[in-house]
């Protein structure tokens, strides 16, 4: 028995092959696959899978990586015809993430963005040393429902209430939920600062971001 | 004790890092810094800020580079020379949860809980000298630096290591430094009365906050720690080897700016480097490869004739148990054969990686690092030591403990030779029962409530602390 489309899309993102991801989408275009089915039935549902795995410590963040950069060169087949067919592919919802000013450490957000990705959210990562004023316009511009500030420096933690301040200036709060990570980060200091809400690594990360759009 | 590397992985280590030095750079966000080292013959791209260090440039600026300092502390009793052949333990760095020691919840750490770590570092025989073991929570950001060096000033007198966070900061604890020292002459005289420590931003990349504060160290030749803080197979490559000669090129460039800048500033070449545990995206620094690390940049730095700092004894588990014990134990006891001219994190007295400070695994980790530090001296083979003459004298009838003359031998050496744990439990059982058959966190509880009432320390001469309140005050209403 010969896999299906959609198992060939699935298998691609397991096992992190980008290749084979891109070629199966052009597969399923030619026979006619609707591609948002493609996307729903074959790359998401790998790399949820692997998302899954990962959670539960039975792969490694080299794999989760490797199955979300397979997604993504599937995603960049189909997703010119979704546009063109003024289609919109449905995720759990927007997100975006950057590390503070001051800091550019990004491992750990850069985790939360794949992990995020695997889960079914968009997300809009917008990099590390992300000027205040910045994260205000970018909210303005792609409407998210969660603003993620990464800090790993005790130095650079006063740029996220810095954040929180200028959104509420521009009356953006209640508009976006924010919420803080990284290293020397803590749920009071979210509480002081005023954050919708405080993840001391990844998975609870997806868990937080999860609750905060339900 | 430990050679891990041979002789000609030595040499291709050394090559390759060259190479990434020479070739690849390092970002140094900072353009003063950047001019200096164009000056002085490096490749510099102002635009991206990657220097290019050839290594004849190392090679000239390593001249300068202390093989050996002394440190200095209030009471001189406690003054000790890092790069004598020996490895001086420290304890651990930053904690902001501590596990309560009256009701053994997690909660915020206290500028309390420094002072007493502090006071308890100032105490335990195995801390040679003292880190901030705690980041408390309950003091306004703006002067925590300042508030965190007073607390500690006031804890002990010992030699302290003091954290530099900011650039304004950690002035700030230079001007308080003076004050200590008993004056600004006698703080140029002796900038060794404290030191600090910096990371840089693996891969290759030094912020420009970092390198201010850098070059406010090489400006009094204030002692202090650069430490790679590269994360196999994230910010550093998977392979070991790899992360070494990363590390390598991203230590050295901070020894050429230092001592470009301030010939002589002491420099201990540091890590904090392990690898990332790929099941769980985490930082694993209780693994034995973060042991390898450090056996290989202890001999690289050797290689290089510099002191090697390095975090070894950091543990992962959450609370002081089995696994606490063993991944204190195996990293610093390599770090310690391998010569580590200084074992930072030793005494541990943090759970869950630098985040939970907790008192009952700081008294445990003293009496691991205590039967360390007796590995560490070895075994003294001297003609009385081999002992010929005495055991002809007990022959095969008697025994050491019924011949006078080994009776009196056994005296004069005993402490040399035996080490005495502190809370390690090595009595019959009927004894360990009647005592309460206590497992050891909790003897360390009660041990280190009896130190923390019993245990005092000589008063910060009169004036010194009001001396010390005017510049965190002044800094205090500047920010608000």
């Amino acid at each position: 028995m010969t896999p299906s489309i959609f198992e060939e899309l699935e298998t691609a993102v397991i096992e992190g092959d980008s290749e084979k991801s891109e070629e199966a989408a052009k597969k399923a275009l030619e026979s006619n696959t609707p591609p948002l089915e493609a996307i729903t039935n074959g790359l998401a549902k790998g790399v949820k899978t692997v998302g899954d795995r990962f959670s539960k410590g039975e792969v490694f963040l080299v794999e989760l990586i490797m199955a979300g950069d397979a997604m993504k060169a599937g995603m960049s087949v189909l997703l010119p015809v979704i546009k063109a067919s003024k289609a919109e592919v449905e995720t759990l919802g927007k997100v975006l993430l950057g590390t503070v000013q001051g800091d550019i450490h990004s491992i750990g957000k850069d985790i939360v963005a794949t992990l995020l990705e695997a889960e079914g959210f968009e997300v809009i990562n917008i990099g590390e040393d992300v000027a205040s004023e910045t994260f205000v316009d970018k909210v303005k511009e792609h409407n998210p429902d969660i603003l993620g500030l990464s800090s790993l420096l005790t130095a650079t933690m006063p740029m996220q209430q810095d954040v929180i301040e200028k959104l509420k200036a521009a009356g953006l709060d209640g508009k976006v939920k924010v919420i803080i990570g990284g290293a020397p980060t803590t749920q009071e200091w979210a509480d002081e600062i005023e954050a919708d809400g405080y993840a001391g690594d990844a998975v609870s990360a997806v868990d937080l971001v999860k609750r905060l759009t339900k | 004790m430990y050679r891990l590397l041979g002789r000609g992985e030595i040499s291709a280590i050394h090559g390759a890092a060259m190479e990434v030095l020479e070739r690849v750079g390092v970002v140094i966000q900072h353009d003063k810094a950047l001019k200096t080292l164009k000056e002085a013959g490096a490749t510099v791209d102002m635009k991206t800020k990657v220097a290019k260090i050839p290594e004849y440039l190392l090679q000239d600026t390593l001249q300068k580079s202390p093989r050996r300092h002394r440190m200095l502390a209030r009471n001189p009793k406690h003054n000790f020379v890092i790069g004598d052949g020996g490895s001086v333990f420290t304890n651990a760095f930053g904690a902001h949860y501590t596990i309560d020691l009256e009701t053994g919840e997690r909660r915020l750490s206290t500028i309390k809980d420094l002072e007493e770590f502090t006071l308890l570092a100032d105490y335990f025989p195995t801390v040679d000298y003292i880190k901030p073991n705690i980041l408390p929570q309950d003091v306004p950001k703006a002067v925590w630096e300042q508030e965190m060096a007073l607390a500690m000033f006031k804890s002990a007198e010992k030699h302290l290591s003091l954290v530099a966070l900011t650039p304004d900061g950690w002035r700030d604890v230079i001007e308080m430094g003076k004050i200590y020292a008993g004056g600004e002459e006698e703080f140029i005289k002796n900038p060794a009365i404290i030191d600090t420590g910096f990371n840089n931003v693996p891969p290759l990349m030094y912020t420009k906050e970092i390198i201010d504060m850098i070059l406010e160290c090489a400006k009094y030749g204030i002692p202090f720690d650069i430490s790679t803080g590269a994360l196999a197979s994230a910010s550093g490559p998977v392979t070991l080897a790899g992360t070494i000669v990363q590390g390598i090129a991203e230590n050295h460039a901070i020894v050429v700016l230092t001592q470009l800048v301030g010939p002589g500033t002491p420099v201990m070449w540091g890590s904090c480097a392990t690898i990332l545990d790929q099941r769980f995206g985490t930082a694993a620094y209780g693994s034995p490869e973060n042991g390898l690390i450090h056996a290989a940049f202890c001999q690289m730095a050797h290689y290089y004739g510099i002191p090697y700092y390095g975090a070894a004894g950091v543990i992962d588990s959450k609370v002081p148990d089995q696994q606490a014990a063993y991944e204190n134990t195996i990293n610093a006891l390599l770090a310690t054969v391998s010569g580590a001219d200084v074992v930072h994190d030793a005494v541990y007295g943090i759970v869950e990686a630098g985040v939970t400070a907790s008192y009952e695994m700081f008294a445990i980790s003293n009496d691991i690092c205590g039967a360390i530090k007796r590995i560490g001296k070895g075994m003294r083979v001297t003609p009385e030591t081999l002992a010929v003459d005495l055991i002809e004298q007990v022959g095969h009838e008697k025994n050491h403990l019924n011949t006078p003359e080994a009776l009196k031998f056994t005296k004069k050496h005993l402490m040399e030779e035996q080490w005495q744990p502190w809370i390690s439990n090595r009595t019959s059982r009927p004894e360990w029962e009647k005592q309460g058959s206590k497992d050891i966190a909790q003897v360390a509880k009660e041990k280190v409530k009896e130190i923390l009432s019993t245990h005092k320390i000589e008063p910060l001469p009169k004036g010194m602390e009001a001396s010390m309140r005017k510049i965190i005050k002044k800094r205090a209403k500047a920010s608000s």
